[in-house]
């Protein structure tokens, strides 16, 4: 996880990522699995994730190594994303959005079009009309302009040739289930047939597949072959509802055991079993509530961690990690106006990125406009740029803050 | 990035058209025409003659002139249809190696599947010609009607032309895009297409740029040629009466009075009468007879008025399928050079209560829409979706040889439909699957498409084991059938492969045969 390979543990650590299109929702694990799967982030390495997980190191291994079998997980290639600022704000995007495992830029399909397959999945389970997104008694009309709006959206053919990796069988497997909810839904016999099993299916969550087959056998019983399809239309629900209540159950499952760590304060753990919760049950506000309180709590641990780590990388003269590090830490830590002054002025001295330091220090004077240190560095970085119209105005606003600032006067003069 | 063609592989003729600068224009040939005869000959000293100029040199070469081949593409020699063909042809069919259909040209017995490969080919010719520039990619029309072998025997001969057959659609359903190009109104569109060897009728709906096809009806062996034949037909009889020679035995003859016939339908949708003459038509022992006789648009309605009818009931079957009275559509479109009849527009008229869509002209819309459909795929900026339907009912054998029909026909792609079956005898451990496609409720009328089976379920009394069957038609057509024993988990399943009469390696080879033929003709 060193950049270009330098730095003290920088060569052969091996650093899982989660695969491309991989759904997390989809296993069946445990909340410990969970939470180590949570962790997994591409950057992470092996070592760690033994060091943080809940599981005993051996257990991580055998872990990673199912997952990598089952292609949710795969071995990612030595620290490439700290290679450019964009990648480096990798972190943040899994932790504020769960459902953004899986996203992969690379492909010929939008970002915000990966992350609408993602968020619709979820949504398959449901009763039809909220597949269609339209109102139990919504009229005929309507269900078609839903279906076509949605057919415009999820039909491969809109996607015919293109590169979409994972995405190409879970773009026809939504159209399949919109298709299917639209004809359902559109032919009044069967309308009243899901209504009136989404009617016996929906009170006191799940009577049960066998109470609600007796009952439709009973209904159906003067002719075998009516019976059997209505069996096999009660099986399919009955059988959606078990994914659902099962969905549901693992979400309450994660949630708990997030919540009896957030009472440890073990904030990192939390926010992981929590955005697991979330993942699986995408509709309950409470999570999301819950979620914002976790993850604050986890951001502020993670850059207390991060500083640390970053100090410590300072004071030993390792300036590139130290950067890199800092920066990292301000993501979580943008109200931080030292933390990006600090970061600003390490990537003014590395020179690699001054574009960089100069966002980082712009940012420290606006969080802190009469701060005359901020100014100053601002100014020598706009100086370092070339870009002297600038640097002379903020030197001299760093001087009227503290005339007694000589390091800036002689930097206006040397301009 | 070479462009995609739209094609119109018509019956008696073919049509190319492309997008160009946002709009879409049919491709004239060399000779400026727009639309070109599906036609094939080899000359006397063994020269290959495609369109214009096989059709001109047919009637003395009629035996060695290819036409209307498409009526036999994708069948089995022992097909009724391909029997009447055999009957009036003036060409010879030949039973083939795959028991398909041949077509005997100069001694050398062509496939359907080649001769519409030849005429493909030509197609792309025109278009490259016009654009200056190879093309590669098509998209290609058939008749609604066509079952999986006729479809697949198209998308060979594609193949076998060079071009990468990016869908095959069909023809009713690509007049609609044509028609639907560029409107933002919602509406019920009514496909009225009588071409020269089919009859379609599709009934769609578009809305907010979407195309759903909501029913289809047809019959692949009726159109303008069958117009042709009862004016034939009738020539030869009163030829017959007058003369007392019978011109059935004579090819060159036969030849000149489908001309002669069709020329006349032609002209009697614009005048009420025409004289047909055909100098020395036949010979016998008292010297040259001329054929010379006066059909009028009467006798011409009289002749054919119960094709006519024929189609309006077709047209019903459909109206009903769509759950739509003749009022709900709010367009009706003809495609096809046989809606040029006044009687055929009368009757289309009468039947919806309102006059026909004047708008398209009823040769090229065909080709258009398949071009659209090719943008649409192609395009970067997609504005508009076709949601295609598959032709034909999809199932499997159950007990007692019936067909449990999963899919039906017209229903959109892509698509998964599951259903649950059990065993019929007590402790039966194994079912077999037979995957089947057609539209008759005895398994044994329709096509069998691939089987496997299921073993391993539990010993139970019969009836009890669960066994969910499910059908998987991908964006492109391809089917895929698993079964599940939902007990145990336990999992079989296949992809049935599309075949159409030629297998891979005689595909193979007639690439290369032609490939050769190019360098000749070039040297």
């Amino acid at each position: 996880m060193r950049l270009e390979g330098e730095g003290p543990s920088g060569g052969a650590e091996r650093v899982p990522r989660l695969a491309p299109g991989c759904d997390p929702a989809r296993l069946s694990l445990t909340p410990a699995e969970g939470y180590l799967l949570s962790r997994i982030d591409g950057a992470t390495p092996l070592s760690l994730l033994r060091q943080i997980a809940a599981l005993p190191p051996a257990e991580v291994d055998r872990c990673l190594e199912r997952w990598v079998k089952e292609g949710v997980v795969e071995w990612s290639g030595s620290g490439a994303r700290f290679g450019a600022a964009p990648a480096a704000r990798a972190p943040v995007a899994p932790a504020s959005r769960p459902a953004a495992q899986g996203i992969d830029p690379s492909l010929d399909l939008p970002v915000e079009m990966q992350q609408r397959v993602i968020e619709f999945e979820a949504l398959l389970d449901r009763p039809y009309h909220q597949i269609l997104g339209v109102a139990p008694d919504a009229d005929p009309k309507t269900i078609k302009q839903a279906y076509f709006g949605l057919s415009k959206q999820f039909h491969p053919d809109r996607y015919f040739r293109r590169n979409l990796g994972p995405y190409a069988p879970r773009i026809e497997s939504i159209f399949k289930k919109v298709l299917e909810a639209y004809e359902l839904l559109s032919d009044p016999a069967t309308r009243a047939e899901v209504q009136r099993d989404l009617a016996a299916a929906a009170p006191e969550a799940a009577p049960g597949p066998a109470a609600a087959s007796a009952a439709s056998g009973a209904k159906a019983a003067p002719d075998p072959a009516a019976a059997r399809r209505l069996r096999a239309r009660m099986h399919g629900l009955a059988r959606h509802r078990r994914a659902f209540e099962e969905r549901k159950r693992k979400a309450k499952a994660f949630f708990e055991s997030g919540m009896s760590a957030f009472k440890k304060e073990r904030w990192l753990e939390a926010a992981g079993s929590v955005r697991l919760a979330i993942a699986f049950d995408p509709q309950n506000e409470a999570y999301k509530a819950a979620f914002s309180d976790v993850q604050r709590k986890a951001h502020e641990e993670r850059a207390r961690a991060l500083l640390k780590e970053a100090d410590g990388a300072y004071q030993l003269g390792d300036y590139r990690d130290a950067f890199r590090l800092y920066d990292e830490a301000l993501h979580y830590r943008p109200f931080d106006a030292e933390l990006s002054h600090k970061t600003a002025r390490l990537a003014w001295k590395l020179g690699s990125d001054l574009r960089k330091a100069k966002d980082c220090a712009m940012a420290a004077c606006e969080l802190a406009p009469d701060n005359p240190g901020y100014r100053r560095t601002l100014g020598q970085i706009y100086k370092a740029a070339g870009l002297f119209a600038n640097a002379k105005r903020e030197l001299q606003t760093a001087l009227r803050l503290d005339p007694s600032d000589a390091e800036s006067r002689q930097e206006l003069k040397t301009l | 990035m070479s462009r995609v063609i739209g094609i119109d592989l018509g019956t008696t003729n073919s049509c190319v058209a492309i997008i160009e600068n946002a709009q879409p224009s049919v491709i004239p040939n060399a000779g400026g025409y727009k639309t070109t005869p599906s036609m094939f000959a080899v000359t006397q000293d063994g020269k290959r003659l495609v369109g214009h100029l096989a059709k001109r040199q047919a009637i003395t070469n009629a035996r060695n002139t290819v036409y209307a081949s498409k009526r036999l593409i994708g069948r089995r020699f022992e097909d009724p249809e391909v029997q009447k063909c055999i009957e009036l042809c003036p060409y010879s069919i030949v039973r083939g190696q795959n028991d398909d259909p041949r077509l005997e040209v100069s001694g050398k017995a062509f496939t359907c599947t080649e001769i519409a490969s030849i005429i493909l080919r030509e197609m792309k010719r025109v278009a490259e010609e016009y654009l200056g520039e190879p093309v590669q990619e098509a998209v290609i029309t058939v008749p609604a009607y066509f079952n999986d072998p006729q479809r697949q025997c198209t998308k060979d001969a594609g193949r076998i032309a060079g071009l990468e057959v990016l869908r095959i659609i069909n023809e009713p359903t690509a007049a609609a895009l044509a028609y639907g190009f560029g409107k933002k109104a919602d509406e019920k569109v009514a496909v009225y297409d009588l071409g020269g060897g089919t009859f379609d009728i599709s009934v769609l709906e578009m809305s907010q740029g979407v195309i759903e096809v909501l029913a289809t009806a047809g019959n692949t062996f009726l159109g303008g040629e069958d117009f042709d034949r009862r004016v034939v037909n009738w020539l030869i009889e009163r030829f017959q009466q007058t003369d007392g020679i019978d011109l059935r035995g004579d090819a060159m003859a036969l030849q000149r009075l489908k001309d002669a016939a069709e020329k006349a339908k032609c002209d009697l949708s614009q005048r009420e009468a025409v004289e047909i003459n055909l100098p020395f038509i036949a010979s016998d022992a008292n010297g040259p007879r001329h054929l010379s006789i006066e059909l009028t648009r009467e006798i011409l309605e009289g002749l054919v008025h119960d094709i006519v009818n024929e189609t309006l009931k077709t047209v019903e079957r459909c109206m009903s399928d769509a759950g739509l009275g003749a009022k709900d559509v709010d367009q009706v479109i003809l495609v096809g050079g046989q809606t040029r009849m006044p009687l055929v527009q009368q009757a289309v008229a009468d039947y919806f209560g309102k006059r026909p869509h004047k708008g398209v002209n009823p040769d090229e819309v065909v080709a258009v829409g398949a071009s659209i459909q090719g943008e649409a795929l192609t395009a970067e900026d997609q504005n508009l979706l076709l949601l295609d339907v598959t032709p034909l009912s999809l199932g499997i054998a159950t007990f007692g040889g019936h067909f449990a029909k999963l899919i039906e026909r017209n229903t959109t792609v892509p698509v998964r439909k599951a259903h649950i079956f059990t065993t019929t005898r007590d402790n039966q451990t194994a079912v077999k699957i037979r995957v089947l496609q057609g539209e008759s409720e005895i398994a044994a009328e329709n096509d069998l498409l691939g089987e496997f089976v299921l073993t391993g379920i539990r010993r139970a009394p019969k009836g009890e084991p669960e066994i969910e069957v499910s059908f998987d038609i991908d964006a492109n057509g391809i089917v895929s059938v698993s079964a599940r024993d939902l007990e145990t988990g336990k999992e079989q399943s296949i992809t049935v492969n599309a075949t159409g009469t030629l297998d891979e390696g005689e595909i193979q080879q007639i690439i290369e045969e032609h490939e050769l033929y190019e360098v000749q003709a070039k040297a």
